[in-house]
């Protein structure tokens, strides 16, 4: 046994494994925003992508590796939320001034992150195993998703609430993305603040990408 | 602006936490202050508290001080939820009243983690940080041994920086100000002073890994980037720090050869 | 019993006396040393560097200390730096040049052979501490750099930004937890020692009172070490740390060692001024801030302008003027009497008309502030906490205020007190600074005791002692031990309605106006009669509440008190017969016409022991004559 046994319950090294499974999901939803902007578009290219997509038997490799990156990111951080709030068990009645205090969004990755998982659940039962349309292009039958993202985003309640969850991993995105950049010991006061920069422009972007959407749909479309 | 509040005395409301001993409940107790002159330190303001529970049959409010310079350490005081007191880069022995109003209420706490437990009213038990140093926060050189002090040049960057970690003074500041009582700004600061220079380097893949094993059997909490340690910092220990301990970690851990075994002296070292 | 002060200096040619004393010393076999147990009280640069160099040496050692950790003993608070003759500036130092000033410093009153041994042991001293990854300040050609302190014209002086101490005490404490963690070294934190235990003649335990839970404890052991620190606090208000105290060596001076020169106190002349009634301690400013700063007064008597309106023909650079070769670098002993005289005489500045002027205008100018913040930062922070006032815009307010003690317990060369096995290190021991202790030698003698000679001298009288083997069931322990509880609860049981600090002030006014830095007849004989009277008051008046379990501050401090009350009747005493002054003991009487320290060598060429003869009789004085081989006295001159 070549590398530590007790790496992986080292607290340390429990942080590696929420900044390594943190870069593929803030890649994947990166990815995902980008790709969704083909809504604004039109129908066929929208389905087009999503039929590209979903029809390459790779999928369901990545699928898997998503979901377990997903479960483990959220198992880990879990298990970090239990040992701290053991490890401090009383905070104080005053609550501190600014720079000895911490962002709130900071605080609150536990709330942000159980919000997010929440949404994924909800957003794959709401479009993957959601009601089925079809339509053909070229003579290719595909499965007219697009559809049912219009659907829903003319539903109001659905619009304000999936604005909502978006502001929230917003957040989430906000403290951790440029956190990524400190657990993996890539520092240098020259280029800090770039790195924090990066961390919340991402953040930034990808919220209000995914927000513009149904904005999008329930008022042009 | 020193000589304009020289004879103006203020009245302050203090809630102080009271706690008998180590097993005792603790609560805040209520205290009228009167007649603080502007100019004493924070610890003297809490002296005359003192000097008149005292002479009213009370006890005094227990607090950790010594130096009253703001170099040992001792103090471990939260006060209005800032450990140190509102002041940057201050120790609460350094905080003076000027920045204080008349009729204010200040709010005094002693340090909260679970590695720092409550012996008395402000007192805490910070021995898990030697015990944190015992596990490798040193260079093994025995008395006597050592070459002429300059046969090893080292590159004044390089030694300032290592310097900079190095004038961290174990108060505990930012375990108390981390919300998961985390000690990484700490020990990030022994492993990179000691990293940094040439002579840490015979250890450097041992010691890291063993601080922070060490590290987590005192039941510390878990980093999670929210800084606010190295703001309640009184010597401004750099969160760029931690950075490199995480480095320093990641590369013991797959580069070092020998696998070691998860700390478990919690209790080592003192026979008490 | 007739004691006779044998300082086993050895003999021969002063370079070739530690070398051979080395050789000529007892050994312990390394397989035999964990047999050893060495108990040390303290764990500042002496405590720590022994506990580190004995643990290395493979003895049994028990490390006692009040703090929670060994990182917060006082000596983490000295600033400016280390001396070591090492002449990497090529400016013409050598050891002996260190050890003549050395003694020069001390006005003639340190032993030759220690001293010497002092500068030979400083250069391996940096050595060692580099080794430690101790992060010495450095030159851009990456070597190590140095600055000048006072009392000499070389640039010796080797430091870590402001935090000298800092740094040397966290190297030793690590070195001294690595000895921890390797079994050699037990930790009692938060121990008090109460009681020096005694058997056939020799010091084999101590009782302590754990501070945390208030249980008293005895431990035993084939030596003692006491590095306990100075004495300063007696004066109430110094630079020392709160709880630095005297109790250690002075229950060790009841049963049995000698104190010596009690009256030796160093005044540092530059702290930052007393603000009002409520000061609790004071601060020091580096000496090193001297390098750049100008010490002045307004010439004007009654000149109540601020300093910035005060034109450059007005001023008087009073040290400049004074002793121009050396300026403002001169000794502390001779600094602090020039900035008292300057407010005697109306110059003082201030609201409380008691300070000087420390100015960096001109360094400022000359350097630029950046280079001033860089070598000065954190001082210059400091100092803008305390005061309020930004001492890059106006010259610092400074006073002298007491900061070190060169006395304390007597020892012989090996370190070894009046009582076979007990050893004294660094500012408890009385050894190595004569009547003034020059910037940058405590560090150095801290550490050359604890990592060089403390190894070789407890080697030489374990190796050469048969010692019995005891337990702490002894009736010595047990007779210790009944004595420390009974002066517990005679304590607690006091019940009065005056506060510790109260009569910690008391006793500190009148030692500083009739035992600080001008001291004559009438106003000690004065402090003689009125000492008494505290001590008899604090037993019969002293509040202390709470009760002697558990964590208990004021009973803590009242142990300490009554210690100084004491302590402070016996300095008053030794500054009144010794009549004559020299470094930090001026006795008016005794001046030149310009104010200057007038020794008598041939009345006073002597070390000044005090042999304790129970509660409230005169202690008796003892002497061990001075013989001055190399360094002939001569007026000392800064001029």
């Amino acid at each position: 046994m070549s590398a530590n046994s007790s790496f992986l319950t080292s607290t340390i090294g429990k942080k590696y494994l929420m900044a390594l499974t943190a870069i593929v999901w803030s890649l994947f939803v990166m990815v995902h925003m980008i790709g969704n902007m083909l809504i604004v578009v039109g129908a066929e290219a929208y389905n087009n992508y999503s039929h590209a997509l979903t029809s390459n038997p790779m999928i369901y490799l990545i699928e898997a590796f998503l979901v377990a990156v997903l479960l483990f990111h959220a198992v880990t951080g879990l298990t970090l939320v239990v040992r701290n709030s053991r490890t401090k068990p009383k905070f104080y009645s005053v609550t501190p001034m600014r720079e000895k205090s911490a962002s709130i969004a900071s605080r609150t990755m536990i709330y942000t992150g159980t919000a997010t998982l929440a949404f994924v659940i909800w957003h794959l039962i709401t479009f993957k195993f959601g009601p089925t349309y079809f339509v053909t292009y070229n003579g290719v039958e595909m499965r007219d998703i697009y559809k049912l993202v219009i659907e829903k985003f003319h539903e109001p309640l659905y619009v304000a609430g999936y604005a909502v969850v978006m502001i929230l991993i917003g957040f989430h995105l906000f403290h951790g993305v440029q956190s990524i950049f400190q657990t993996l010991g890539i520092s240098h006061p020259r280029y800090n603040k770039f790195f924090k920069f990066f961390g919340y422009t991402y953040a930034v972007v990808v919220a209000a990408g995914f927000i513009s959407q149904p904005l999008f749909v329930f008022f042009a479309r | 602006m020193k000589s304009k509040s020289s004879n103006t005395h203020m009245t302050l409301h203090l809630k102080v936490w009271r706690q008998k001993g180590p097993h005792a409940e603790g609560k805040l107790c209520d205290y009228e202050l009167e007649g603080v002159n502007p100019d004493m330190s924070f610890l003297e303001m809490l002296d005359i508290l003192n000097q008149k529970l005292i002479l009213k049959g009370e006890e005094p409010v227990a607090f950790e001080h010594d130096c009253r310079e703001g170099i040992c350490g001792s103090c471990s005081m939260v006060i209005d939820g800032n450990p140190h007191g509102p002041q940057k880069s201050t120790t609460a022995c350094q905080l003076h009243m000027r920045h204080y109003r008349d009729g204010q209420t200040i709010v005094i706490e002693p340090f909260r983690a679970k590695a720092f437990p409550v012996m008395k009213d402000l007192v805490v038990d910070r021995s898990a940080f030697d015990r944190v140093i015992q596990s490798g926060g040193y260079i093994s050189v025995n008395t006597g041994s050592s070459p002429d002090g300059n046969a090893l040049p080292i590159a004044k960057e390089k030694a300032d920086l290592a310097f900079d970690a190095a004038t961290c003074i174990g108060c505990g500041a930012c375990v108390a100000a981390c919300r998961n009582g985390a000690a990484m700004l700490f020990v990030s600061a022994k492993v990179s002073q000691l990293a940094l220079l040439p002579q840490g380097q015979a250890e450097r893949s041992e010691r890291v890994a063993k601080m922070v094993y060490q590290m987590d059997a005192e039941d510390f909490g878990a980093c999670t980037n929210m800084g606010s340690c190295a703001g309640a910092c009184p010597k401004d220990i750099s969160l760029e720090n931690i950075a490199r301990l995480n480095r320093e970690f990641m590369r013991s851990m797959v580069s070092g050869r020998k696998s070691y075994p998860r700390g478990d002296g919690a209790n080592e070292g003192s026979p008490a | 019993m007739a004691i006779h002060l044998d300082s086993k200096s050895p003999t021969g040619p002063i370079e070739d006396r530690w070398t051979n004393h080395r050789f000529s010393s007892k050994l312990v076999n390394p397989a035999n040393r964990r047999k050893h147990s060495i108990i040390i009280v303290g764990t500042g640069l002496g405590g720590a560097s022994a506990a580190a160099s004995l643990g290395e040496m493979g003895y049994h050692v028990k490390s006692f200390f009040i703090h929670d950790s060994p990182r917060r003993a006082h000596s983490i608070a000295a600033q400016g730096g280390i001396n070591a003759a090492k002449n990497y500036k090529n400016d013409g130092d050598s050891i002996y040049r260190l050890f003549y000033e050395t003694i020069k410093g001390g006005d003639y009153r340190a032993r030759e052979s220690n001293v010497y041994r002092l500068a030979e042991t400083s250069v391996r001293i940096i050595d060692h501490c580099v080794a430690l990854g101790v992060p010495f300040a450095r030159e851009y050609g990456g070597l190590l750099d140095t600055r000048s302190f006072g009392g000499t014209q070389v640039s010796r002086t080797f430091y870590a930004r402001g935090q000298t101490g800092q740094q040397l005490l966290i190297g030793a404490y690590q070195a001294m937890m690595r000895q921890v963690s390797d079994g050699n070294v037990d930790m009692y934190p938060r121990r008090e020692m109460v009681e020096l235990v005694i058997i056939d003649g020799h010091a084999r335990g101590i009782v302590v009172r754990n501070l945390a839970t208030g249980e008293l404890e005895t431990h035993h052991a084939d030596a003692v070490v006491l590095a306990t620190g100075g004495y300063g606090n007696v004066f109430y208000l110094s630079t020392n740390a709160k709880a630095s105290n005297a109790s250690a060596i002075w229950r060790a001076h009841k049963k049995g060692a000698l104190i010596a020169n009690p009256c030796y106190t160093q005044i540092h002349p530059t702290c930052i001024p007393v603000s009002g009634d409520h000061q609790s301690k004071l601060t020091l400013m580096s000496e090193s801030l001297r390098n750049d700063g100008r010490c002045w007064t307004p010439k004007n008597l009654g000149d109540t302008r601020p300093p910035s309106q005060i034109p450059e023909n007005e001023r008087d650079y009073y040290l400049e003027r004074r002793y121009p070769s050396f300026g403002n670098l001169v000794p502390r002993d001779v600094a602090s009497r020039a900035a008292k005289l300057e407010c005697d005489n109306g110059h003082g500045v201030g609201p409380s008309k008691l300070a000087v002027y420390l100015d960096f205008a001109d360094s400022i100018k000359r350097l630029g502030e950046d280079k001033i913040r860089e070598k000065y930062g954190n001082l210059f922070q400091m100092y803008e906490k305390i005061a309020g006032e930004n001492p890059y815009k106006t010259p610092m307010r400074i006073y002298p205020a007491v900061h070190y003690t060169m006395g304390g317990l007597w020892v012989d060369y090996n370190l070894q007190s009046t009582i076979p096995g007990l050893h004294v290190l660094g500012e408890a021991n009385f050894s190595d600074h004569g009547a003034n202790r020059l910037g940058a030698s405590a560090l150095m003698q801290g550490l050359a005791d604890g990592y060089f000679v403390i190894p070789t001298t407890l080697t030489n009288y374990i190796g050469g002692t048969t010692l019995s083997k005891v337990t702490t069931d002894h009736p010595a322990f047990k007779e210790a031990l009944a004595s420390a509880k009974a002066r517990t609860s005679k304590l607690l049981g006091i019940k009065g309605n005056k506060t510790v600090d109260q009569f910690h002030k008391q006793l500190g006014h009148i030692m500083w106006d009739h035992c600080g830095m001008g001291r004559n007849k009438e106003g000690l004989q004065k402090a003689l009669k009125e000492i008494p009277k505290i001590r008899e008051e604090f037993w019969q008046n002293v509040a202390i509440t709470g009760h002697g379990e558990g964590l208990n501050q004021e009973l803590e401090k009242a142990g300490r008190v009554a210690d100084f009350i004491e302590l402070g009747e016996t300095m008053c005493l030794d500054a009144l017969t010794r009549e004559e002054s020299c470094g930090g003991h001026f006795r008016e009487e005794h001046q030149t016409p310009d104010n200057e320290a007038k020794r008598d060598d041939k009345n006073f060429a002597h070390v000044a022991a005090w042999e304790y003869k129970g509660d409230g009789k005169k202690p008796e004085r003892h002497v061990e004559k001075l013989e001055f081989e190399y360094c002939h006295p001569t007026q000392r001159s800064y001029k």
